[in-house]
């Protein structure tokens, strides 16, 4: 025998044939239960804030955040990226333009639907210790607690009068959580605020754009509402809308909000698809999760056919004594106070069952947990106690909860009209209203930006009557530099569009020479669709020389219409607003400048068109090879779409990236096809380079009516069988390893040499094969579900085993081996394996019936060396089965016979299968059977 | 007529070609005329009617040559030595997923294909393969880019496979990102993790297997690995497959990304560096398959040397090993461009030409060759080229030996060794630029009384650097230049002494 040996590796395994492994379950429930204690722990801190608002949080102060002053900004300039972040202009008068380029404040009118109102008490009393680095000055610095607390209390007030607020928060999908841990880390939220890791611990503080305890701030509602339209509340752009999906945003949301504790019953999580696999197989997908009341399965609206659900929480526990659980289901497992009481394995052939265990507790909170699978006959699910002074009942609600901690609820927040209007006074004499300019509540003016005194008032370390923002010494230096000239501001156009780029952080996602690009520690951030592609398929494009590159129109379209040309890039393009980022596309045309190339006269327009649809296709550049061209592919790889290259690029910068791509990108997968000048199609166009580009330019001006080049569509390989059996190996409909076989009767079958078994029948054409794979053609197609032939079934409810994405060591863990085949004198395989230390030889011969129809024969052989240990054979299985003797069966439009002296039986479920119990002799025993369709 | 717009263009060509010529990625060597004056190139022809797509080649015990196809099948070729050839093709098997790997052995041909590795045989005499015997099919094989490359039998009669990662990044299925051996009863037994996409496979003059490995995350340029038993080369992907092996332990230590192999060794003690790097594109982009050089002289001076082929540039070049401290490292040199196609796989024949072939696609990456499919031989013409042999690390500096004679004027002057260095970054994303360059300082020059050999003395060798020869200036006794000038050492080890 020549098995790898596998044993030690084995416990690893969960056996996916033998259903959900209560152990997974369990291991799974433990981490729920272990995660509550410790959230409740960490994460009391808002609570804590409401009680004391004032009171030292252990909180790092930090100086004001603002994105991109780490780029490679001339430090002149900085002082002025400051100065509009900061919003000076709002007090300070200045220029026009200066008002229109800094930074609004977040529009308020709204803000009671939007932010919690003890976060924003909170936050309005000491804005630097509640958020650290956030842009918003401290007003109330001069004050003592008491009255900083009242000023905070009555702005609040007044903030919640202007429109009734409907904020409530709610339990966080814990399922869209991991998916919004993906998406935050992919689609672009952490090239600006911080990547964290799977507790949530930010990475990179110190480099990112806070966010502060979203948690605490934000609902679900108000959080996933402001991503969808940033720029409602926030319309300065600087928190860009990335043109996510709803469902994206949802994720995002329940990420962010993780923390968010709501009272309740019950946690659930549901699952769909193969859960008799384990709820941790790769064909099991977690769809959603959330809170109920009670087990009642009405609360979780519909449940599909082939789902589990998870439940854990805690019971309440009033008396100490035995307690017994009564459960009817197919399946599942339900643990009380750490231990298992109930635990059985779901079964589709079959209905529901009654089970019930018990267990001693002892008053008080006690965790519970229930796994349940939605399978078999007419499933259903009951939950049922009963204990001392508890007659048995369905738990009650009023029994469970989410934590054995309590959880507050949050009152609703009553305006008091007088403290409103107290209120509204502080936000225009304090200064609120000179940034928050939208609730025309009037603000005084102060001093002009050319007549301040930089040493005093706000740039100042004094306290006083004035905002403050904590600045550190080089943010004050930069301001204090920039301040003279800040008010009436002459730049280069360089100088703008640097000012720009670095204002709304380009620069975290895309390389320009001389102001940096991604930083190291986020590269890795950065994913791609087409690994093939390199650096390429996963950074968005360098945009050094990009006014040279692109077409304005294009630009335009990217920045304002969300058009993208890079479909493989997971990060978004976010969207800034044409009102804040609409000069650059004017600005890259002016600043970036490349030498120009001289193009050439093309004497034949018609043979420069021919040359470069041949150079496109394979027979020429085969550009087409990674390129899509026209939105169709060639191959695997996905590279930018080239038929409307014309209607992006500027034609000079098209010349001088084919000549030398290298030039654009160091590590550019493209390759140079005129190296030194030279082409490497020295038979097109006289190998002329300058001819052979504009050849390509000609043609692909053509754009979608460009006639398609050679070699787009792969060409069809017919393999047909004439007088002897044809063989084809490799990636086909029934995996990797298939093999097909075409007789010369024209029916075929294709063969799983993964599992050893036979996968799927049909007639007349016999395929297609093409390098590494073959595609079926012809008609009357039967296939078979996977599966190994053989199995031991420990009881006729055990699922028939197979090979899962992630049971890694299936089947040769269950003794099989295979061996190749031989061909007989018409090229007709016997394929060749071992079960065990059975060797069986499995052969197929095509025949025909009296009335001429062609079906298979197939004769198994086996080599006992022993007698062993009965075993069952599965000789079908699929839908719509019926029994016509113990030798004859029907499965849809196959007919089965068995030939030997051997009898089937039909076990019924989900799908059907006809199994033959077999005990071959000691040496040399044969079973046949006919498979007609 | 030459029009003045064309003249414009032009200039405008040679521009953009100065201005970056320092580093002028994608650039032919430029060699090829002089290089046909010692190794011509033959194509063999191949009928319109056989689809042929090269991948693996192997000399039958009657001289016939085996071309094993993407295709999957095998086919035998009488004739393809003779000059000029005259080949004729005879289908020996059909119906086999993509072979990479061909190896004759007691009356059977081995074929390592991306599912499995199968004893072919033909037991009734008519010359077809009527048996298909798999040795084991036990490792995971289940997405598009899990490839599998394997060697000739070993000594012991193993094939070793090189199994790649599913794409660049993950270890989806069984091993994958591993090499494994298959015993001629059908065991697998691993050997070493952290392969990402691997190539050829095959051993050194000394029997010790190598395997080609490709450019990408945590891979800074292609490469030539040692598939050293319990070792791990750099991708961390396949760890998760040591739980599954039986006597080997998952390494206590993950290698860290944005940093460098020199330092990471240190960190991760599985770690066993590249022994030959191959800097991007000036010294391939998609090495393949490679052969050991035993022609015995029939190849011209550069016997027990390792001859690899390009896919994408299309080109041979040759690599020569030594261990140092323990760790194997060696150097690679130009030696052929200018081939047809793109080059899967390389074999000598029994005549002492060089077999290379492969195909281009349109479904994978572009070539510079431009035949969709070729098989061409490199015949020596017995006229030895001014070349570098071979580069040898000693404790100080470089024994460097030539094929012919150097001009020991020229060759005792310090300034005619142009030596840089270099390394990668070794990180989680693709490829690397090349980064801490720096410039040897040479201290001393020794020319060999015969002109054979220099040895180039200098202040520092940079550990864990490639050390980027150019030797442009030197000449033969006969005031020949260099065919190529340029040759890359990997220092992974500096010798003791």
């Amino acid at each position: 025998m020549g098995e790898w040996a596998v044993l030690p590796a084995a416990s690893h395994q969960k056996c996916l044939a033998n259903a959900p492994a209560p152990a997974t379950v369990r291991r799974d429930m433990m981490r729920t239960q272990q995660q509550i204690p410790i959230r409740a722990r960490v994460l009391r801190f808002i609570p804590l804030v409401a009680i004391l608002p004032f009171c030292l949080l252990g909180v790092v102060m930090a100086e004001p955040s603002v994105a991109g002053l780490s780029s490679g900004l001339e430090p002149g300039l900085k002082g002025q990226v400051l100065i509009e972040e900061l919003n000076c202009v709002a007090c300070h008068s200045g220029d026009a333009s200066l008002a229109t380029r800094s930074k609004k404040s977040p529009r308020l009118a709204e803000v009671g639907s939007r932010i919690n109102p003890q976060y924003m008490e909170a936050f309005i009393g000491e804005p630097h210790r509640i958020k650290p680095g956030t842009t918003m000055p401290d007003m109330l610095s001069t004050m003592a607690g008491d009255e900083k607390r009242r000023v905070a209390n009555s702005l609040t007030h007044f903030l919640l009068s202007l429109k009734p607020g409907n904020f409530s928060i709610q339990a966080p999908d814990t399922v869209a959580v991991v998916r919004g841990m993906r998406l935050f880390h992919s689609r672009g939220c952490a090239a600006c605020h911080s990547p964290r890791d799977a507790s949530a611990k930010e990475l990179l503080a110190n480099t990112s754009v806070p966010l502060g305890a979203l948690d605490k701030k934000y609902s679900f509602k108000s959080l996933s509402d402001f991503l969808r339209q940033p720029h409602a509340s926030r319309p300065s752009g600087r928190m860009p809308d990335l043109r996510l999906q709803g469902q994206d945003i949802d994720s995002i949301t329940h990420y962010l909000l993780q923390d968010t504790r709501v009272p309740g019953g019950l946690s659930y999580t549901l699952y769909r698809g193969q859960v008799w696999e384990g709820l941790d197989s790769a064909k099991v997908t977690a769809e959603r999760a959330g809170q109920v009341k009670d087990f009642a399965l009405e609360s979780l609206g519909r449940v599909e056919h082939h789902s589990a659900i998870q439940y854990a929480g805690w019971i309440n526990v009033a008396s100490q004594g035995s307690y017994t659980f009564f459960l009817k289901m197919n399946g599942g497992s339900l643990s009380v106070d750490g231990k298992i009481i109930i635990d059985q394995a779901p079964r589709d052939g079959r209905g529901i069952k009654d089970l019930q265990g018990s267990v001693d507790l002892a008053p008080g909170w006690r965790s519970i947990q229930l796994a349940y699978f939605h399978t078999g006959r007419e499933p259903q699910l009951a939950c049922e106690m009963a204990g001392p002074q508890m007659q048995r009942q369905p738990i009650p609600a009023s029994m469970l909860a989410v934590s054995d901690q309590p959880i507050p609820v949050a009152e609703p927040f009553q305006v008091d009209p007088a403290l409103a209007a107290v209120g509204r006074e502080q936000f225009s004499s304090l200064g609120c209203a000179s940034c928050h300019d939208d609730l025309r509540v009037p603000s005084k003016s102060r001093l002009a930006l050319a007549q301040l005194d930089a040493s005093r008032g706000c740039l100042s370390k004094d306290a006083g009557a004035w905002p403050r923002f904590d600045l550190n010494a080089q943010q004050l230096e930069w301001i204090r530099k920039a301040l003279p000239d800040a008010g009436h501001l002459q730049l280069s156009d360089k100088q703008r569009l640097d000012k720009t780029l670095a204002t709304f952080n380009c620069t975290a996602c895309h390389e320009r020479s001389g102001l940096g690009g991604i930083a190291p520690e986020r590269n890795a951030l950065f994913t791609g669709t087409q690994p093939g592609l390199g650096d390429q398929g996963r950074l968005p494009p360098p945009l050094t020389d990009v006014g040279a590159k692109l077409q304005p129109q294009w630009i335009s379209e990217v920045l304002f219409h969300g058009k993208r040309q890079r479909q493989y890039l997971e990060v978004s393009m976010p969207q800034f607003g044409e009102a804040n980022v609409g000069n650059l596309v004017e600005l890259f045309g002016k600043v970036d400048e490349l030498e120009t190339v001289a193009i050439p006269e093309v004497a034949n327009v018609k043979e420069s068109k021919d040359a470069g649809c041949e150079m496109v296709g394979t027979s020429g550049l085969s550009c087409i090879a990674c390129h899509e061209f026209n939105g169709r592919k060639s191959g695997e790889l996905a590279a930018p779409d080239i038929a409307r290259v014309s209607e992006r690029l500027k034609k000079n910068w098209f010349n001088l990236y084919l000549r030398q791509p290298s030039r654009f990108h160091p590590t550019v997968i493209m390759p140079g096809y005129w190296p030194g000048g030279q082409s490497v199609r020295p038979n097109i166009l006289g190998g002329d380079a300058a001819q052979q580009i504009e050849a390509i330019w000609i043609y692909l001006e053509g754009g979608a009516q460009a006639k398609k080049p050679a070699g787009l569509s792969r060409q069809s390989n017919e393999l047909s069988v004439s007088d002897v059996t044809e063989v084809c190996r490799g990636h086909c409909p029934v995996g990797y390893r298939g093999i097909g076989v075409g007789y010369p009767s024209r029916i075929s079958l294709a063969f799983d040499s993964d599992e050893m078994a036979l996968r799927q029948l049909w007639k007349g054409e016999f395929a297609n094969v093409d390098i590494g794979s073959f595609h079926p053609r012809g008609t009357d197609t039967f296939a078979f579900p996977q599966g190994i032939p053989f199995h031991r079934l420990k009881t006729l409810e055990d699922n028939w085993p197979y090979k899962g994405k992630t049971n890694y060591l299936f089947p040769q863990d269950q003794g099989y081996q295979f061996r190749g085949y031989h061909l007989d004198a018409t090229r007709r395989p016997t394929f060749l394996y071992h079960y065990g230390d059975i060797a069986v030889e499995d052969f197929f011969e095509d025949v025909r019936d009296d009335k001429g129809n062609a079906y298979f024969k197939r004769t198994l052989t086996f080599d006992c060396p022993t007698e062993p240990v009965p075993f069952y054979f599965r000789a079908a299985a699929g839908k719509k089965i019926s029994r016509r003797t113990e030798r004859e069966f029907t499965i849809d439009q196959l007919q089965l016979r068995i030939t030997s002296e051997h009898n089937g039986l039909l076990r019924e479920g989900n799908l059907g299968e006809v199994l033959i119990p077999l005990t071959p002799p000691r040496g040399h025993s044969t079973l046949t059977l006919d498979y007609q369709w | 007529m030459v029009s003045s717009p064309y003249l414009m263009a032009v200039a405008a060509i040679a521009y953009t070609h100065l201005a970056c010529s320092a580093d002028d990625l994608g650039a032919m060597w430029g060699t090829a005329q002089e290089e046909s004056n010692y190794y011509p190139i033959v194509s063999i022809p191949i009928p319109s009617a056989v689809p042929m797509m090269p991948g693996s080649f192997e000399i039958l015990p009657d001289g016939r040559l085996a071309v094993g196809t993407r295709r999957g099948d095998i086919y035998f070729v009488r004739g393809a030595f003779d000059s000029p050839p005259n080949p004729q093709y005879h289908l020996f098997a059909s119906g086999q997923d993509e072979i990479f790997a061909l190896s004759w052995r007691d009356g059977a041909m081995t074929a390592t294909t991306w599912g499995e590795v199968t004893r072919i045989s033909d037991t009734d005499g008519d010359d077809v393969a009527d048996r298909f015997d798999t040795l084991t099919n036990n490792w995971g094989y289940a997405e598009g880019h899990e490839f599998a490359f394997g060697s000739k039998h070993d000594a012991e009669g193993n094939i070793w496979v090189a199994l790649g990662l599913s794409g660049s990044y993950a270890s989806h299925n069984l091993l994958r990102g591993w090499a494994v051996k298959v015993t001629p009863d059908g065991k697998m037994l691993p050997v070493c993790s952290g392969l990402r996409s691997p190539a050829g496979v095959g051993p050194n003059s000394e029997g010790v297997m190598f395997a080609i490995e490709s450019q990408g995350p945590w891979n800074g340029c292609c490469s030539l690995k040692h598939l050293k038993q319990g070792a791990f080369l750099g991708h961390p992907a396949s760890y998760n497959w040591y739980p599954f092996v039986p006597g080997m332990t998952t390494p206590a230590v993950e290698p860290n990304s944005n940093s460098r192999m020199g330092l990471e060794r240190k960190r991760v003690k599985e770690l066993v560096p590249p022994a030959v790097c191959f800097p991007y594109i000036k010294m391939g982009r998609s090495i393949s398959g490679f052969r050991l050089n035993q022609t015995g002289g029939k190849f011209g001076p550069f016997d027990n040397q390792l001859f690899l082929g390009d896919y994408t540039l299309s080109i041979i070049m040759r690599a020569t090993t030594e261990q140092i401290n323990g760790v194997w490292q060696g150097a690679c040199y130009p030696f052929r461009e200018g081939l047809a196609t793109g080059i899967m796989n390389v074999e000598f024949s029994p005549k002492g030409q060089l077999i290379a072939g492969g195909f281009t696609t349109n479904s994978q990456w572009p070539v510079r060759g431009a035949s969709p499919f070729a098989i061409q031989r490199i015949d020596w013409n017995g006229i030895t080229p001014f070349e570098i042999r071979e580069i040898n690390i000693k404790k100080d500096g470089f024994l460097i030996t030539f094929t012919k004679p150097l001009d020991r004027q020229v060759a005792s002057k310090s300034d005619a060794y142009d030596i840089r260095t270099f390394t990668h970054i070794y990180q989680a994303g693709y490829g690397s630029p090349e980064v801490d360059q720096t410039s040897a300082e040479v201290t001393r020059v020794e020319a060999s009384a015969d002109g054979l050999s220099v040895y180039v003395q200098l202040k520092e060798i940079v550990g864990d650097h490639i050390h980027a020869f150019d030797l442009a200036k030197l000449t033969s006794t006969e005031g020949q230049h260099l065919v190529h000038s340029k040759a890359y050492y990997t220092v992974n080890e500096i010798p003791h002494n």
